[in-house]
């Protein structure tokens, strides 16, 4: 069952379309990508889902019902991408005000607190000021209050931006942990790696557009392009490079990457190398990685989006 | 409603604690004490007491004229000398005198004198004034015994005189002197609680703005909610801060009373009589009334610039300005206001909401309803709430689009652009 469905979405400022007809579904315990170039309309799509924006046009249903902002808002944790905290404020006494404005009794988010800062090694930071942090902390910080109040859904905005890869990896295995525990995690990023590591389903925004949509797995083979690297324990040679079955892309001298021509399967590609005698040591298919598809999908895009007259 | 509460109460509570806070608070008053006494003593110290020689070669003065005048106003000290006014001229710094006047023998007693008091470093005309009110009196003396004016006489013509108070016949009790003092007092608080209260408001936005964290706010709550609690939180601290200045006066009111004894039980019954002919509940009253209505009217329009503006204090000061001077504007009108309380201009600025909190504040102690009647502050309350409606309303509506807008500072118009456009 979908926690989120979003029927053709329509938000569109006095200079820019920033969503323009968008639909998604997305299903419950998903690690879900949202990308885009900057400026694709990920960010304003991202607050009407958490009810800072209302859509100009479209229905989101969360849950199952449709999106009431009022009461839904405190299902959802929100870690936008410009983060910030009360400099001044205490730690403790921040998060706990952040958590009771969603919701949570205070004694309820005091306990809920004192788990999370002793599982994050923070505890005794607790009457710290926010000046006092560094950067990487107060990230930690802020994730602490995203995941507090235990969202259905949570949404994160570049998350691991500013994080050393100890944090990082800190950080990953929690997400992980919120997913398996039947939180929903829409990650929107433009750091392809870690969309491929983390996420299992996506879906690509361009020009307010949706323009892609799927597994991680299914993307990848739809954008493949028959491309094998074969290695052999010969050295090969051009005469052994027939042009009718494959192209051949690049070539060492024990390796070659290979696009195999329409209509043939990869067993004719196998049987013709083996009846040139040479001794095969592996075989592997080159799927695109996400960053390719990523590039070759909104490569071309004007940067001048944002100043796009709107003319609907 | 409970976020909101929620919000009042970080608003309130983060700014209380602070220090700033209590130090203003105690030192406010105590500031404002020591300047007005210090002026008083610092305006009497300065006055240096002169050493005056005067030679009369007219005859008019005598020894025993000026040595009584002395005994009786200190302020300066007058000599009479026989010296050679050529000698006197060289070495009276030497004699101990700060300087001289020479008495022309043709001085007559029917035209009065004119001659300079000669020193020899420039004197403020205050010192001056103070040996002029002296020799007047000795000149005043002088002429009564020529025109045969006796003590009698001289009674009648001091004391009998045309003295003219005004008196509204409607309101018996008004007393404008205590009146514009009060209402000048009153004016001139809420003044600067716009003021200062209004900027601290749209220091608050901007701190959230430049922080960042206005957007995780408003994805818990609605903008507006964050808006009006900032605004309410800040009108409490406001509040209490009054509210310990009152308590302050009124446990010093108490001491002094019951310490009772000599001047200060003087001053204690003094000031009950003032305060006696005036309605203190209805200026109290009026007083929370306008106070929270102005800062309800100004501070959500400072809430909305400060939301439209980035880190940038110049930014928020040149948008700010208009609001400011609206501000200013009224406490010029105010003035003119106690000077005639029911003139025209007096009684419209008292009337529309941008202006009323100040004007009609210092109206209200001239008398209700004799200087005020019912409908005038009948209908400036009611244009002020809706007033305040209309701002709060209007500022919501920018606040909600400037909070998550970064770049460049937005013009009025562009501001006004948000505010009526639709969602």
């Amino acid at each position: 069952m979908p926690i989120l469905e979003l029927h053709h979405l329509r938000k569109y400022f006095a200079t820019q379309k920033a969503v323009d007809d968008i639909s998604l579904t997305i299903e419950k315990g998903q690690i879900f990508g949202l990308l885009g170039p900057n400026g694709a309309g990920k960010t304003t799509l991202i607050r009407m889902i958490t009810g800072i924006f209302y859509p100009d046009e479209g229905d989101i249903f969360f849950d199952g019902k449709k999106f009431d902002p009022i009461n839904d808002i405190s299902k959802i944790g929100y870690m936008p991408e410009e983060r910030g905290l009360y400099k001044k404020m205490k730690i403790g006494e921040q998060t706990e005000y952040l958590a009771q404005l969603k919701g949570l009794k205070r004694s309820e988010a005091n306990r809920k607190i004192k788990e999370w800062f002793i599982k994050f090694d923070m505890h005794t930071w607790w009457n710290k000021k926010v000046e006092d942090l560094s950067k990487g902390m107060s990230q930690k910080l802020q994730f602490v209050t995203t995941v507090l109040h235990e969202p259905k859904l949570i949404i994160l905005d570049e998350p691991f931006s500013g994080l050393d890869p100890v944090n990082t990896n800190l950080i990953k295995d929690e997400i992980y942990n919120l997913a398996q525990k039947g939180a929903t995690i829409i990650f929107s990023t433009h750091r392809m790696e870690q969309v491929e590591e983390i996420c299992d389903h996506i879906a690509l925004v361009n020009k307010g557009q949706k323009i892609l949509d799927g597994t991680v797995k299914q993307v990848k083979q739809d954008f493949k392009e028959h491309l094998f690297k074969v290695s052999f324990a010969d050295h090969v040679t051009p005469e052994h490079l027939a042009i009718h079955l494959f192209e051949v892309k690049k070539k060492d001298d024990n390796e070659v990457v290979i696009k195999v021509d329409p209509g043939y399967s990869n067993n004719d590609v196998l049987q013709y190398f083996i009846n040139k005698g040479l001794r095969i040591e592996s075989f592997n298919e080159i799927l695109p990685s996400l960053n390719d598809i990523f590039i070759r999908l909104v490569g071309n895009t004007p940067t001048a989006r944002q100043f796009q007259e709107v003319t609907a | 409603m409970n976020k909101i509460l929620l919000i009042i109460k970080r608003e309130y509570l983060t700014r209380v604690r602070k220090k700033t806070f209590i130090i203003s608070t105690i030192l406010f008053p105590l500031l404002y004490l020591a300047l007005i006494f210090g002026m008083g003593y610092l305006g009497e110290k300065g006055k240096s007491r002169l050493r005056v020689a005067i030679i009369d070669s007219s005859g008019y003065f005598d020894k025993g004229k000026i040595e009584r005048e002395n005994l009786k106003d200190s302020s300066s000290i007058l000599r009479l000398v026989t010296d050679n006014p050529d000698s006197l001229k060289k070495n009276f710094t030497d004699q101990g005198y700060d300087g001289f006047i020479i008495i022309p023998q043709h001085a007559s007693w029917e035209q009065g004198i004119n001659e300079p008091l000669q020193t020899s470093r420039t004197l403020g005309i205050g010192s001056a004034a103070q040996v002029e009110k002296k020799l007047n009196s000795i000149w005043d003396e002088i002429k009564n015994e020529k025109l045969g004016i006796d003590e009698n006489k001289k009674m009648i013509l001091n004391s009998s005189r045309v003295n003219i108070i005004p008196k509204n016949i409607k309101d018996e009790t008004a007393d404008s002197g205590v009146a514009s003092t009060i209402g000048y007092v009153a004016g001139f608080l809420i003044y600067l609680i716009l003021l200062i209260y209004g900027s601290q408001v749209m220091m608050g936005v901007m701190e959230e703005k430049t922080n960042r964290i206005a957007e995780v706010i408003v994805s818990s709550v609605k903008p507006f909610q964050l808006m009006l609690g900032k605004i309410l939180g800040i009108g409490l601290v406001a509040l209490t801060q009054f509210l310990l200045w009152i308590a302050f006066i009124f446990i010093i009111y108490n001491i002094t009373k019951a310490g009772g004894s000599g001047m200060m039980s003087g001053v204690v019954g003094q000031v009950q009589k003032v305060f006696a002919g005036i309605n203190i509940p209805l200026i109290l009253f009026c007083f929370g009334f306008y106070f929270l209505g102005g800062f309800f009217f100004y501070s959500s329009l400072y809430a909305a610039i400060g939301s439209a503006v980035n880190e940038d204090m110049r930014e928020a000061q040149s948008l700010s300005f208009p609001v400011t001077m609206l501000v200013i504007f009224s406490i010029a009108i105010m003035t003119v206001t106690i000077s005639e309380p029911t003139g025209k201009l007096a009684v419209w600025a008292s009337i529309i909401p941008f202006s009323s909190p100040i004007v009609m504040m210092a109206r209200i102690p001239f008398g209700v309803p004799g200087t005020v009647p019912w409908w005038q502050l009948g209908l400036s309350m009611g244009l002020l709430i809706a007033g305040f409606i209309f701002t709060v309303w209007l500022s919501g509506k920018i606040y909600r689009t400037g909070i998550l807008m970064y770049g460049k500072k937005p013009s009025w118009k562009e501001m006004l652009k948000w505010a009526f456009r639709k969602n």
